[in-house]
Parts: C-alpha cells; structure tokens; sequence
C-alpha cells in the first residue's frame, strides 16, 4: 500500500509524493493476514485484469480430490513492460504460492509469493518475474 | 468561309459535350469514390461515425420480439377442440415492467448469406446463451464489448487519424482501440479489444485484430466466439459522409469457416456531434454488489 | 529492447531532465523549435510520464523554502539510487527471503510496492512542490474539504466497506479522476498523446480513462461528464484546454480528496514541449467546493521510447476485490456480532 510505502521510504529521510495513487489496496479488508496458506497446483485459467492479475489454480488436496482456487497476482500492465506475457504463465504451469486466505475463508487467496515449481519466482519485487531478460539469469544477456 | 464556320461549329460542339461529359455525375459503379487524404496522404476517415442498423440485437435476421428475455407461455386450454399451433414467448420477469421500450425491433442481418456456421456443439452453446441471456451478456455487466460488436452498438464513435496510429474512441463502457499502422511486437495477453494492426489497400483501411479473449459476444443474440478469434475489419469510404465496414470472422474452434459482416456507417452531420462517455460502472453496481455487503443501498438495510 | 539498454537509455534522458531541473526553480521556457505534426500544429504526440521525486505539497519540514540546497539534492539523489536499487534487487524479496509469510517484516504492506515502482531512479530537482501557486505549495483546502481528505486517508485501502458505495471510485474501477491525471498513475502512471487534426487525444492507461479534446476554442456545450466538458485551442506552441461541465461526484469515496470533481470545478492546463524529451504541464484547479481558491502546479513530464504500449486495463471485468472487501466486511461484521 501507498501509505505504507511513505512510512518506509520516509524513514530512509526520501521525500515521496503526498498523493495515495491509485486503488485495490484493501488488503486488510479482503485478505486475513493471520491466515497464511500455501498451495501448489496447476494454472487453470489466467485472467489479465488490472491492477490484479487472477490465477485460477488446480490444487490437489491430500484426499486427492481438486480444488479451484483463486490467486490474486501481480499487476499484469506493469509486468509486460518487464518482458512478462502470458507466456510466462501458461495453463498447465505448476506454481507454489504463499500467501493469505480470504477473509470469508472461501478458496481466494492473495498470492503474495508466487515460484514456479522448479524454483524460479514470479511478482516478487521487480525482478525475479520469471520472465526472460528480467537480469536473474546471468546467460542471459 | 462556310467550311470554316462549320468546322468552328463542330469543334465547339465537340468540346462541349466533352466538358459535358466529364462533368457527369459518376456512378459509383462506374469509379470509386475518391476522399479527401490527409496531410499524410493517405484517405481521411476522421470523424464521428454511427452504424444504423439493429445488428447489436441480433447479427441475423430476426422478427420483431417481445423482450430480450423470454419465457414461454403455457398452451391455451379450456376450450373444447381448441388447438394453440402458434407459440407465444411473454416477456420474461425481469424486464416485464420495460413494456415497449424493452421489445427487440425486426431487422435484416448483417451476415452475408445470413449464416453463422457453427460447428455443432457451439450452436448448442448460442442457443444456450440467448436462452440465459441475462446472466450471459457481457453488455449486462458494462464489460467491454470487443471487436466487432463494438462498431455496430447503438452509439456514436470517432475515428481518430496520426501518422502512425489510428484510435477508434466508442462510447460504451469507455473502450478504446489503438490501431498500429506502424510496426509492433506481439500483445502480451489476451484482451477484450484485441491487438489491432493497420495498413492501407488503396482506399481502404484494413485492421487486422487477433489475441482476443474469449469473453465478448457478437450481439445480444447469444452469438459468441473462442479465444482463437481473429477478425479482419475493412473501412472503406464511399462517400463523404459514409464508409462501407466489412469484418471477416475466423474463429476454427466455434465455426467451420471464416465468415463475413458488412454494413454501412453513417457520419454524425450534427454541428455539434461529439462522442460522449458512457461510463457505466456505475450503473450496474447495484446489480452486481447490492446484495453483497453487509448493506444493501437501495433499502439501507443490512443483507441477510 | 534489453532491459540494460532500457535502464541506460533511461538513465541518460533522466540525466538530461535532471540537468533542467537542477538549474533551480525558474521553468525555461523553449528554446528549440517544437515539432510540427503533419498538418503543422506543435507536435506533442508520444507516451509521457513523470518521472520526478516532486511531491505535490511541500512537506512541512521544508516549509517555507521552494528548493533545496545542492547538498540536499545529492543527498536526495543518492536515497532514489538506493531505493530504485533496492527494488531491482526484489526488495520484498529480499527481506522476506524463503521466510515464511507469516514472518514478513513488512506486515501490512503485502502488496508489493514494485508496481509503483519506475524501473529507475525518480530523478530529483531542487525543487520542493509541484503546487507552485500558493506559494507555501499547500492546497488550500476549504475546511471540509481538509476534514475530508484526513478521513479519506484514514480510511485508505481499510474501509469500513459495507457496501459498493464505500470503497474509493478507484476501487470500484471507475476513475482516479482529471486532475491528477497527468502525472499520476502505477508505475507513474502512462499518458499515451495521440493528435489529429482539430483534436488532441489523450489515453490514460490506468482505468483506460481517455480525453478527447477539440482544438478548435469552440464554446462549452451544456451535458455534464465525469471527465466534464474540455475544450483546447493552440496559443503559440501551448495547447491551453479549459474544462467545465463536471459531474458532481464529491459525496463519493475518493483516495484522494484533491481530485474530486464537483459542479463548479474548473480547470485551465497548459501542455507545452520543451524539447524532444520534456513536456511542461501547467494545471490550475478552481473550485469552491474543495478549496478556498485556484491553486496551480507546474509538472515536467519526461517522453518514453516510441516502443513503449498502453496496454489495455481491464478493471471492472475482474474487479473481484469489490465481493471480496465486501464479504470480508460481512465476515468482519458476523464476528463482531458474536
């Protein structure tokens, strides 16, 4: 969130703009931050809204059966702009992701750290994206 | 003295019937419509357009209807030998109270040949669509419209004419194109409006628009598409004041083959004609969030 | 174009601005020729965003003083270095490391910020508002407006929301509004200028909100917009656009008080180029509903590569957020019941 992003930067003694920008930052009204969850499962269905991606995932539960869950992702207009398309989540993807639950316990979870299964991240930070000449894989060039 | 005169005579005659005949009015049969170009050379389609047909209702020929929702009526009894042949559809409950304003007017398709060659299976999905129109209909909920039912919604648009780029502002919802007339990479994701890519041929501008997402629909018959949509829009003016539009629909996992719409689009001679916002949010929230929350605004009490 | 090349072409034009900007607070006026379109109106055509560390109000530890020291200004510099570093390094990621999330030591802000962020350094200026006019670089609030704006912040991004009504309209993906439209925005936000003639378009990526102004100084018509009623004319190379015409909307929620429109707000901006990488934006706000009088700020807003897109912001088409900050309420409200 903006305010908080004020309080963190003031402390370093940088001036920031005094405007909050821009919206959907109701964490704490949509996400229990005392619920973390973490689930692996497949990618779905993707769904390119602003300034929230939505992750629909397959995730298997012990018993075996699937569950859809809904995983709010990172802001899609600013990840093109780093190389991340669709392509860098395709269906089928094997993803972890950590994150909190909803508030109403419903099978939605914010995705606050998002990896492939083989390691590699995804939206955290501006690197990290999983996307290709996003500066972590040093062959790239 | 004569000879002179005569061949004066003759000459003259001759020149005016060739002033005569240049300036014949053209059949458009005989030459197309040339348009003013713009400072770039190329023609001129800047403008406020408007399509005036009922394709946003139904891209097929249809009957004038009761309502955009239907129930069926139950059959006639009571009358000993009576037989009700004709079905009746009554306004469905929901938009009941809309009377007349909420009927669907009869009108010509815009579909050449009047089909839409579905594959079996996504015949099954229109029909299913049109029968479940008022959850279905990404219109309902002010979703952006997609290509090309934007075009042929019943509100004006303008076309707005750069060097390199071509924007076509709609009103609905506040959806905007960007037509690339110069090279681009490759979109991201997949989009309601779709990647659109320009050229010229002639005089006409042809947009070619793929990477759409499944969600929009071609009307508000239930007509629908895949996410392998690509259409191919040709703008065409025929006149000062109108173009012809044709879109060619290619989709392989709905329709056995590509198919075509074309229709004329009218400029907005108004002398004050502007598009103006329709940003409709808003006007669906209490449909969509009403009875979401822990208050319900329209009765300010608590939803239960 | 490789994310290197990127950083050092951007670095360069940063440098460019910061040139300008740090040769003190008068704004230049140009001394190029600015370009023609091809029907020869000034050329303002391209994708903009301000890529300035100016904040709006002046902070009230720098009252009274309209710029910095140069020793505050390579102060500040390196502070941007180091925190546009920072978030290239996955700053969030960093700190939270493979800890779980539970321990996150930035507990309250799990949104990462690096969708705020420019992909470099915010470049710096001596400068210490962009509110030139007052002079303190305060907007003059009325005093509602001034009471409204601490609730908005209060309560920003935490409601309480017991309805679609009590989210902000950017949470309810309608718009941020005209004013702050310019320079606002995610990742500074993006303006893509697109001209033909008679009219100058401008496409706003975040909410896909869009202005098509005439730039024949016709007269305003009579139907109110939430974006009101602009019209432009050319004076010399400036386009100066006047908008009326605007919508009431302040009894809605606003994450910034400062842009609410109301029937009587009236805006007069100025675009100016100053030189193929630098548009000066003037914007001076009336409106007796939000403030005690006209306030002016002065914003430089740098151009991005030809190749930079606006890419389609779908909103409202998924704005989940909206069910789920209302159900969360109805959560919050069963359990307080119990």
């Amino acid at each position: 969130m903006c305010t908080k992003l004020v309080m963190l930067i003031a402390g370093a003694g940088l001036v920031v703009a005094s405007a909050r920008t821009s919206a959907h930052h109701a964490f704490a009204a949509e996400f229990d931050a005392n619920n973390p969850v973490k689930l692996r499962g497949t990618v779905a269905k993707m769904e390119w809204i602003n300034p929230h991606t939505w992750i629909h995932l397959d995730v298997k539960t012990p018993k075996g059966t699937v569950e859809r869950w809904m995983i709010e992702g990172g802001p899609p207009n600013a990840l093109y702009r780093r190389g991340f398309t669709q392509k860098s989540l395709p269906q089928g993807a094997e993803i972890v992701v950590e994150g909190f639950r909803a508030k109403d316990g419903s099978m939605r979870a914010n995705g606050r750290d998002l990896t492939f299964a083989d390691g590699r991240r995804l939206f955290v930070g501006s690197s990290g994206t999983g996307a290709p000449k996003d500066g972590r894989d040093s062959s790239e060039k | 003295m004569r000879v002179v005169s005569w061949v004066i005579v003759v000459l003259a005659s001759a020149a005016a019937g060739a002033f005569a005949w240049t300036h014949l009015p053209r059949s458009s049969a005989a030459e197309p419509y040339q348009p003013p170009r713009t400072a770039d050379g190329v023609p001129d389609l800047n403008g406020i357009w408007q399509a005036l047909n009922t394709a946003n209702f139904d891209i097929q020929s249809h009957a004038a209807r009761p309502a955009l929702a239907v129930v069926p009526g139950s059959p006639r009894t009571g009358i000993p030998g009576l037989v009700r042949a004709t079905h009746v559809d009554l306004p469905a409950p929901p938009v009941r109270a809309l009377g007349a304003a909420g009927g669907v007017p009869a009108g010509a398709g815009v579909v050449e040949g009047d089909e839409i060659p579905y594959q079996p299976w996504a015949l099954q999905k229109k029909k299913e669509n049109a029968d479940n129109w008022l959850e279905r209909d990404p219109e309902i909920k002010c979703f952006m419209p997609g290509v090309p039912r934007a075009t042929y919604m019943p509100y004006p648009f303008q076309i707005l004419q750069s060097t390199n780029k071509v924007l076509i502002a709609y009103e609905f919802a506040g959806a905007t194109r960007t037509i690339h007339l110069d090279k681009v990479g490759d979109s991201p994701s997949p989009s309601w409006m779709g990647w659109s890519r320009g050229r010229w041929d002639g005089g006409t501008l042809v947009v070619e628009v793929t990477d759409f997402n499944e969600e929009t629909w071609f009307d508000r018959a239930g007509n629908f598409h895949s996410d392998e949509l690509r259409v191919v829009e040709r703008f065409t003016p025929v006149s000062a004041n109108h173009l012809m539009y044709e879109a060619t629909i290619e989709d392989p996992k709905v329709f056995t083959r590509p198919w075509k719409m074309r229709m004329p689009l009218y400029r907005r001679l108004d002398s004050d004609a502007q598009i103006r916002e329709y940003k409709c949010v808003e006007f669906v929230e209490q449909l969509m969030y009403g009875q979401v929350g822990v208050v319900n605004p329209e009765t300010g009490s608590r939803n239960q | 174009m490789s994310y290197r090349h990127l950083v050092l072409r951007a670095l360069t034009i940063a440098a460019a601005v910061l040139f300008a900007g740090c040769s003190g607070a008068s704004l230049a006026t140009s001394s190029t020729t600015t370009p023609r379109t091809a029907w020869g109106d000034p050329d303002l055509q391209g994708v903009w965003r301000y890529e300035g560390a100016i904040p709006l109000e002046r902070p009230a530890r720098l009252a009274g003083r309209a710029a910095l020291t140069e020793q505050e200004v390579a102060e500040q510099q390196e502070v941007e270095k180091e925190q546009a570093a920072k978030r290239l390094a996955g700053f969030e990621g960093a700190v939270v490391g493979r800890r779980s999330v539970g321990e996150s030591p930035i507990r309250g802000n799990e949104y990462n910020s690096f969708w705020q962020d420019h992909g470099r350094p915010r470049q710096v200026s001596t400068r210490t508002s962009l509110v030139v006019d007052p002079a303190d670089g305060q907007l003059p609030y009325t005093h509602e407006a001034a009471k409204a704006e601490t609730r908005a912040a209060a309560r920003y991004g935490v409601g309480p929301y017991e309805s679609y009504l009590d989210p902000d309209t950017g949470e309810r993906c309608l718009t941020d509004g005209v004013t702050g439209m310019m320079w606002q925005g995610p990742n500074g936000g993006h303006n893509r200028i697109v001209q033909s003639p008679g009219y100058v378009t401008i496409l706003h990526e975040e909410y896909r909100d869009r202005r098509v102004i005439p730039v024949d100084g016709r007269r305003h018509g009579a139907v109110r917009q939430w974006f009101g009623d602009a019209v432009g004319r050319w004076e010399g190379d400036t386009l100066v656009v006047d908008t009326t015409n605007f919508l009431d909307r302040t009894n809605y929620e606003w994450a910034n008080i400062w842009t609410r429109p109301s029937e009587s707000l009236h805006l007069i901006e100025r675009f100016k180029r100053l030189d193929a990488a630098t548009l000066e934006y003037t914007i001076t706000v009336e409106d007796p509903a939000t403030f005690t009088r006209p306030w002016t700020a002065v914003i430089p807003i740098s151009k991005l590569s030809d190749d930079t897109q606006i890419y389609e912001y779908a909103c409202h088409e998924g704005n989940y957020a909206m069910p789920n900050l209302l159900r969360g309420g109805r959560t919050d409200a069963a359990r307080a019941k119990r």
